[in-house]
């Protein structure tokens, strides 16, 4: 035992030397390139107003257009203000399900069945789900297609018939889900994170079947009458199509819709209310899967861009974050470890780093993640490592705009989440701004490495130590789903 | 037409106007062999300022042999580890630390061999002390080492889908960059092919490892599909998984690697797809600088092994703590035979959609969720594959005689002309979609180019498929679907003991 914490304060130690060197040492390749020239482009920040139109609807439908005729398809994407943080425990798996059965049901005047026989027919798409804060619905033909697609997908969105066979048949494929949701160690991991951090709020719940058993049409139809109106509703469209003719095609399929007179519900807040700990779900694998986190921000932080180039750094950036330099790659300890800090969640959202390693070196694995998160917290990050991720971050902001339905999306997509419209101006700037000291302030503020909770699906008789360092364990056990 | 002559103009895809009665687009790609074989295929499209790059070599775990299994992927990996110039601060002095660790392996492995056998002792201490040595050693190796400089560099440059990947016949690796860093992605691609160093071999292999724990023995399809390979190809190398065999990779060496990038990394068994805001001509320019001073080496030979025809069906069963779920596969020839257009519709009509034929009649009828997929583009002849996800109390084999009656079906009694034409719009339509993306247009070339030698062969098959006719599905349905020919591979829910009751955290 004491060996091995030898050992680790040498690596420990080896691994600093090994960093502090990193940032002095230059590759004969990298003083190649620093000699090469590249010729500036100019990046087009597409606007509202210039390539693209924003509409509004008398019954307030948004509508956010693009046309670009280089391929003859259109892309229509609608967003709608809903989500499952709305469903009331005892009805949990609603939204999910109106979702679902908004598409496979139909129309009132056409079937679902129907609809997939014209769909398919024509090769185009055609879908709608609920998520946990957010509607949306996808319709994608050839151009010569337009005409009858936006038809089937106004009908589907204003008068979907909610059938008691189509509801049957997606609640028998929940319950198949749900039957096996102890097969797959990465998916026990995501549902029992989020249940340690978020526990009984929305975000934490746990589909069971006695909740969507009892949910009938009427639910469905109510839940779709509360929240599928006009002025809750944004939409999307690019490719080839003519601007006029396809807002007079809008007014004519949807311009009668009335509006909402519900206002939508509060949001459910989240609060800082779990236990930091350990978490060990027993499953019989030969690898753990271990996450390690806790509550982050909310949208709007005004430290978001320093949280951002701090995750980066540590675990991020994918190959050059420091998780990966030395879980994976010194270590050899995982194929797959990083970091993830979520900074655009409308409440708060999550700070977790993870690894999946052999069952002999869970411990080792574990403690090395702590290590790093405790670093980065106390020293912050170096200069270089601030430059590397500022550029990268920088540089690809290009890929934001590189095809039309991005372009279009992007842009109604601040609208939807309550950004400026300004915000892709000054959005590299802000990068551009952040200094050391920031990063610094930010880690120490965001990152408490004392009230981390530490989540591990396992079998931990097989690991070389257990984990009680990092907090008190907690076990839990998987059990097989009550399906009756 | 003044359509078509927009599209010239810019210079994006060429409109050819007898390709069916939806207006259907071709690709405009132009090649060029460079000097040392290699060759290189470029897609112009200017509507955003970035551009896409595959390299795909015609190297997998085809080309492996027991002993090595599992090596091409490895080598994939060893290709973000640096070069002479990149990854070091001083190759030179890397050098003899490297050939020590290679030393200690060898010594290392003969301990492993001894502690794999009952016929000898095993000197644990021994195998101990190497390992520490080992350790120190790969330390020391780290003063002189830069970390993953090829991702930090792409990453800082704007690189984004930067990754590779390794299948049975080809392995790829690609980037997505700025419209103006085409000579650095050239500059970085070809040095690490003309200069590579295999350096931090040892922990690369335990991630390896690890990768296979994640993708194979603790997730259920991945335990499923490398027991259907083993079962299902005899002779074949596809009977092994890409990512190896576990004791494979346990002893496979650094110089074992290293003579195989050697012999298979050829220019001439390399194909570059470039697709985005650049200039052919200027791609032709930049690649010949750089990746023509590659010197030319022979083309590896042609896998010989193929299985003889199966004789009968080929069942296995496997205990594992997870849902009853499972394939069924038939063999069926490789790339460029007859017969795969039509089985490819059959695939098609049986899984593709809500109008498809297993979701009418096993899915609506709550049975159970079944996909149907044929391998249509293989290097070796591959498979007809139907994966099976049983419902409520439907045994894998209920939904296994489900799976037989729609096939009986689609041997005795024709499809329909609406299936059929079903079929035709959709390749039509996603066929457009798919010039969409750089890097899906990238993925196509290459991989048609590579297995094939021709990069529109993924365009004729689509043609093919549309030609295919209702009888044509009835005789490839009852020449491969057949009893004699399928194998069939299943996990059993092992027996867990009674587990009390989640404590679950609640507050």
């Amino acid at each position: 035992m004491k060996k091995i914490f030898y050992l680790m304060a040498i690596m420990a130690l080896l691994a600093t030397t090994a960093l502090a060197q990193t940032a002095a040492l230059k590759s004969p390749g990298s003083r190649i390139i620093e000699g090469f020239k590249y010729e500036q482009f100019e990046l087009n920040l597409p606007e509202v107003g210039v390539e693209v139109d924003r509409v509004e609807l008398k019954n307030g439908m948004i509508l956010y257009l693009y046309e670009d005729h280089r391929l003859p398809i259109v892309n229509v994407y609608g967003l709608i203000r809903c989500g499952s943080i709305f469903d009331p425990p005892e009805k949990n798996g609603l939204s999910g399900l109106v979702g679902t059965v908004m598409r496979t049901g139909g129309s009132q005047t056409i079937s679902g069945d129907s609809l997939s026989i014209l769909m398919e027919y024509i090769g185009g798409t055609l879908e709608t789900w609920v998520r946990s804060e957010e509607g949306g619905a996808q319709l994608n033909v050839l151009s010569k297609d337009l005409e009858m697609g936006l038809k089937l997908f106004a009908d589907l969105l204003r008068n979907p018939a909610f059938p008691q066979e189509k509801l049957d048949l997606a609640k028998v494929d929940i319950k198949n889900s749900i039957k096996r949701r102890n097969d797959q160690p990465g998916a026990i991991t995501e549902r029992y994170f989020s249940r340690t951090i978020y526990g009984d709020h929305p975000f934490g719940r746990i589909l069971e079947w006695a909740s969507v058993k009892t949910i009938t049409p009427d639910d469905m139809r109510d839940y779709h009458r509360r929240f599928f109106a006009p002025n809750n509703m944004m939409i999307a469209v690019s490719g080839d199509f003519k601007k006029a003719d396809i807002i007079k095609k809008f007014e004519k399929y949807f311009g009668d819709w009335k509006k909402s007179e519900f206002p939508i519900p509060p949001y459910p807040p989240v609060e800082f209310g779990y236990k930091p700990g350990v978490y060990l779900v027993k499953k019989d694998i030969n690898q753990a899967n271990i996450r390690i986190g806790q509550l982050g921000v909310k949208r709007g932080n005004p430290d978001k861009y320093a949280i951002d180039l701090l995750n980066y750094i540590l675990g991020g950036g994918s190959f050059t974050s420091r998780l990966t330099s030395r879980v994976r790659s010194d270590e050899g300890l995982a194929y797959s470890t990083g970091s993830s800090f979520s900074t655009n969640s409308r409440d708060y959202g999550t700070f977790y780093a993870y690894c999946q390693t052999k069952s002999s070196t869970a411990y080792k694995a574990t403690k090395i993640i702590a290590e790093e998160i405790e670093k980065i917290r106390n020293e912050g990050v170096t200069e270089q490592e601030l430059k590397e991720a500022r550029d990268a971050v920088i540089n690809r902001f290009v890929f934001t705009f590189d095809n039309p339905a991005k372009i279009v999306q992007s842009l109604m997509n601040l609208e939807f989440d309550g950004y400026p419209a300004d915000y892709f101006k000054t959005y590299l700037d802000n990068y551009r701004k952040v200094n050391l000291e920031q990063m610094k302030m930010v880690a120490q503020k965001y990152l408490q490495s004392d009230s981390l909770t530490y989540l591990v699906v396992g079998k931990p008789e097989a690991f070389e130590k257990t984990l009680d360092e990092f907090g008190a364990v907690t076990i839990i056990e998987l059990t097989d789903p009550v399906l009756e | 037409m003044s359509k078509i002559l927009t599209l010239l103009a810019l210079g994006i895809f060429l409109a050819a106007g007898a390709m069916g009665q939806t207006g259907a687009l071709k690709l405009d790609v132009k090649e060029k062999t460079l000097s040392n074989g290699m060759r290189i295929l470029v897609v112009e499209n200017h509507s955003a300022p970035v551009f896409s790059t595959i390299i795909k070599f015609n190297t997998g775990s085809v080309d492996e042999r027991p002993g090595i299994t599992g090596i091409s992927h490895l080598l994939e990996h060893m290709l973000f580890k640096g070069s002479k110039i990149f990854g070091t601060a001083d190759f030179e002095a890397e050098v003899p630390i490297m050939r020590k660790i290679d030393s200690l392996a060898a010594l290392l492995h003969a301990e492993q061999v001894k502690l794999n056998s009952p016929l000898y002792q095993a000197d644990s201490a021994r195998y101990k002390a190497i390992k520490e040595e080992m350790a120190a050693l790969q330390s020391e190796q780290k003063k002189y080492v830069i970390k993953d400089e090829l991702w930090s560099t792409y990453l800082q440059n704007g690189g984004t889908t930067l990754n590779a990947s390794t299948g049975n016949d080809g392995t790829q690796y690609f980037v997505s960059l700025p419209k103006n860093r085409l000579e650095l992605w050239a500059f970085m691609e070809a040095d690490r092919l003309d200069n590579l160093v295999l350096r931090e071999f040892y922990s690369e292999r335990d991630v390896v490892m690890e990768e296979r724990r994640l993708r194979t023995e603790n997730e259920p399809w991945g335990i499923v599909y490398e027991a259907l390979g083993a079962t299902m190809f005899w002779a074949s190398p596809y009977a092994w998984p890409v990512i190896g065999w576990m004791s494979d990779l346990e002893m496979v060496m650094r110089e074992e690697v290293e003579e195989y990038f050697k012999s298979h990394y050829a220019p001439s068994n390399a194909v570059a797809a470039i697709v985005g805001d650049v200039d052919a001509e200027e791609v032709f320019r930049v690649c010949e600088k750089y990746f023509g001073k590659i010197p030319a080496q022979p083309t590896p030979p042609p896998v010989r092994t193929r299985d003889a025809a199966q004789k009968g069906e080929r069942r296995v069963e496997i205990e594992f703590d997870a849902n009853p779920i499972g394939i069924v596969a038939w063999r069926t020839p490789e790339v460029g035979h007859p017969d795969l257009p039509a089985l490819s519709v059959a695939a098609n009509v049986l899984s593709s959609g809500r109008t498809s034929r297993f979701y009418k009649n096993i899915r609506e009828k709550k049975l159970g969720n079944v996909s149907a997929s044929v391998d249509n583009s293989s290097r070796l002849p591959s498979a007809f594959y139907c994966s099976i996800t049983p419902y409520g109390e439907h045994s894998f084999q209920d939904l296994e005689e489900a799976v037989y009656a729609e096939i009986e079906k689609l041997k005795t009694e024709p499809l329909s002309e609406w299936e059929l034409q079903k079929v035709r719009n959709q390749i039509d339509a996603s066929f457009t979609r798919s010039l969409e993306s750089n890097l899906g247009i990238a993925f196509r070339i290459s991989g048609s180019e590579v297995v094939t030698g021709d990069w529109s062969h993924f365009i004729k098959l689509q043609e093919q498929i549309k030609m295919v006719t209702a009888d044509d599905v009835m005789r490839v349905v009852s020449k491969y679907l057949t009893k004699s020919n399928r194998t069939v591979v299943y996990i059993v829910k092992t027996k867990s003991e009674a587990a009390p009751s989640a404590a679950l955290p609640s507050y």
